[in-house]
């Protein structure tokens, strides 16, 4: 079955570049995405294996169901998206194919049991991307594709040196399976392994868009179409995650706990100190969600380094924020298909205009920020919690507080937008059906998971955290 | 042997950052390709031939000799022969770069008092190297010149790798992945529009993207 998820998108990605069809293109995403979900549904049935290096776990079974939720919302909203777009064959062609080979490359990401392999897949999530950002063919969306790819890579390099310097730390191994990792954890030289994990922390969390090496992130959140925007800020960065997560575990095993959660924790705060700084006086509202994913992922690290019960927390929050912010991103793409613009001030009187995308906002905003009954502010509750557990007061004062302030700021430029009188405006009517579904469905899965977590999503979630 | 080659890739790396002239840049990071070449010749220790075969053609063919002559091209094409006003002036980048060497150094042979499994010549000058290549990469204008910045880093961390070769002789055939990015970035000043607006230009141009 993992076979599938691994070589169906590569076949796709070459029947799409040798036809050239705008119709083949729109049927092969959508198919795949629908065997996507499919195949992740069965595997979290039954957990398996194909060959040593891809396997699924109770941790990134999680990871794979997100993974597959938002690239069926996304692939639907590509429907209309494309349709619309009138950009030549070879463009689209390309795109496709990137697109495909884009989510194969996380999905090895997500289900490789081997670092090197992981690493390898990271860097084709990198080459596979770039275009899929560049693809408005722009001014702006080549800078934000140059920046990406170099600062990208410069992280992947850096990844690469963690890897070595850990490597010169195994003193009976020489392998680079997590299992034997973590197996042989305690025989690791303490002195390579402390050395080695700031390192992959920064060469990974570039990636992440953990502050400060989070220069490339706004850019090309903002400069790439909406649906690529979605999947960058809803997927990618859960699968560079992966690698942080994966190696924190064996920092935990190594009995160097501590020293991972420190790091963790000054990462996640400066992370979402830098986005409340420029949160609050944003002009564009799609490099205000791109700022809201690094406070986010700074969240996450946060729940990583408290512990305890934050490791429930992050688990939530990373399932919730992905959901979310790919309904943000995809509502984003249809306020901008209306207005041709980015700039806050040149959207008005949304909710008297178009009141499905308005609502839509709105209804993102409050997701986002965790405003209850969403399960962000589940997931923030218990962060909180958690910190008051370890008696870290002074941090959960410092959390809060900026928490507030990117609230905010998303809330002032939201309601800027939402309310007031309805402008001209200077783009198309209104799209189709499935440029409003998608959204529709991410915010009812929202509600059902923060008003009531059943009882299969939480011991889905606990399963996971319980592997970090 | 082994010492003065590696003595050698450390000093291409001072040369660099004394020189404002883009030529000499591709001739150092042509030296440092040869230098890796004899490396992988002598201290591989690989009973794979087709590992060692692999990895003297990427080392020779490709660092040594086809990316420098294809940067040759692009400085010549586009004439665009000097760094000009550099965030740094060639003095203190040298005094930097001394620096980095100097902490490198200082760090590896003190680690390797503590630490068994390490060899602290390999070690020291790769990270600095490593770092060095960050340096030039922040401190210079050019686009072309910090995708040579990103090279030199990439044969720091080559050189790293390959002080492990003898334990784990993957790794250093992954670092060749990093090649591809090289790669296209060549083909994106080469090919693309990149290099019509950018490659002569400086970083500055790619400011309009902010907050």
């Amino acid at each position: 079955m993992i076979e599938t998820l691994l070589f169906l998108p590569v076949i796709l990605a070459v029947l799409a570049l040798v036809m050239r069809n705008r119709t083949l293109n729109i049927i092969m995403t959508s198919a795949y995405a629908a065997v996507f979900m499919a195949v992740a549904v069965a595997l979290y049935r039954s957990h398996a294996a194909f060959t040593p290096y891809f396997r699924v776990d109770d941790l990134n079974i999680l990871f794979l169901l997100v993974l597959a939720a938002v690239f069926c919302g996304v692939a639907v909203f590509n429907i209309d998206y494309l349709k619309k777009n009138e950009a030549p064959a070879k463009s689209h062609a390309l795109f496709t194919a990137n697109l495909l080979i884009f989510i194969a490359s996380m999905t090895g990401v997500i289900l490789s049991t081997h670092l090197a392999l992981m690493w390898v897949f990271i860097e084709a999530t990198t080459l596979s991307s770039s275009y899929l950002i560049y693809f408005s063919h722009s001014d702006a969306s080549l800078e934000a594709t140059w920046k990406y790819l170099f600062i990208c890579s410069i992280g992947i390099a850096i990844a690469f040196v963690g890897m070595i310097i850990l490597s010169m730390g195994l003193n009976h191994s020489d392998s680079l399976f997590f299992d034997d990792l973590y197996a042989g954890a305690k025989n690791i030289s303490p002195f390579w392994l402390k050395l080695s994990f700031p390192i992959m922390l920064a060469g990974f969390g570039t990636k992440v868009g953990f502050a400060p090496m989070h220069a490339w992130l706004p850019d090309a959140h903002s400069e790439s179409p909406s649906p690529v925007s979605a999947l960058l800020s809803g997927t990618l960065l859960n699968a560079a995650l992966m690698g942080i997560v994966r190696v924190n575990r064996l920092m935990t095993l190594a009995g160097m706990k501590w020293y991972a959660e420190n790091l963790l924790l000054a990462i996640g705060f400066i992370s979402i100190f830098v986005s409340a700084v420029y949160i609050i006086s944003i002009k564009n509202y799609k490099r205000m969600l791109a700022y809201s994913s690094i406070e986010n992922m700074g969240i996450i690290a946060i729940c990583l380094g408290v512990g305890g019960a934050g490791m429930f927390a992050a688990m939530l929050h990373l399932a919730a924020h992905s959901i979310t912010k790919a309904a943000f991103f995809l509502t984003s793409g249809n306020i901008l298909h209306r207005f041709r613009s980015k700039n806050i001030d040149d959207v008005r009187g949304l909710l008297r205009s178009d009141p499905a995308t308005g609502w839509l906002w709105m209804l993102c905003f409050a997701g986002i920020v965790g405003i209850p009954p969403f399960p962000i502010f589940l997931s923030e509750f218990l962060a909180a919690k958690s910190m008051i557990d370890t008696g870290m007061i002074a941090q959960l004062i410092l959390f809060l507080l900026l928490l507030t302030i990117n609230m905010a700021g998303i809330g002032k430029a939201v309601l800027r937008m939402s309310f007031g009188a309805a402008v001209e405006a200077a783009g198309e009517p209104r799209g189709g059906l499935f440029s409003y579904l998608p959204q529709w469905v991410f915010i009812a899965l929202l509600l059902v998971m923060g008003v009531s977590l059943p009882g299969f999503v939480e011991e889905l979630l606990h399963k996971a955290a319980a592997m970090l | 042997m082994i010492q003065i080659a590696i003595i050698l890739f450390g000093l291409t790396m001072l040369y660099v950052s004394v020189t404002s002239r883009l030529e000499s840049y591709v001739k150092a990071i042509a030296a440092q390709g040869a230098i890796l070449f004899f490396l992988v010749l002598l201290d591989y220790g690989t009973t794979n031939p087709g590992n060692l075969i692999f990895l003297s053609f990427e080392t020779l063919a490709v660092k040594a000799i086809a990316i420098p002559m294809f940067l040759m091209y692009v400085i010549r094409k586009n004439g665009i022969y000097r760094e000009v006003e550099p965030s740094v002036t060639n003095y203190s980048s040298l005094a930097i770069t001394t620096a980095i060497f100097a902490v490198g150094f200082y760090i590896s042979y003190w680690a390797a008092g503590t630490v068994s499994n390490m060899r602290p010549f390999y070690f020291g000058i790769s990270i600095s190297t490593i770092v060095t290549g960050l340096f030039i990469i922040i401190s210079r204008k050019k686009i072309i010149t910090h995708v040579m910045g990103y090279m030199m880093m990439e044969n720091g961390i080559f050189l790293l790798a390959l002080s492990i070769a003898r334990e784990m002789p993957f790794i250093v055939a992954l670092g060749v992945l990093l090649d591809i990015f090289i790669a296209v970035y060549l083909l994106g000043l080469f090919i693309n529009k990149v290099q019509d607006s950018y490659s002569d230009t400086h970083i500055d141009s790619l400011a309009k993207l902010k907050d």
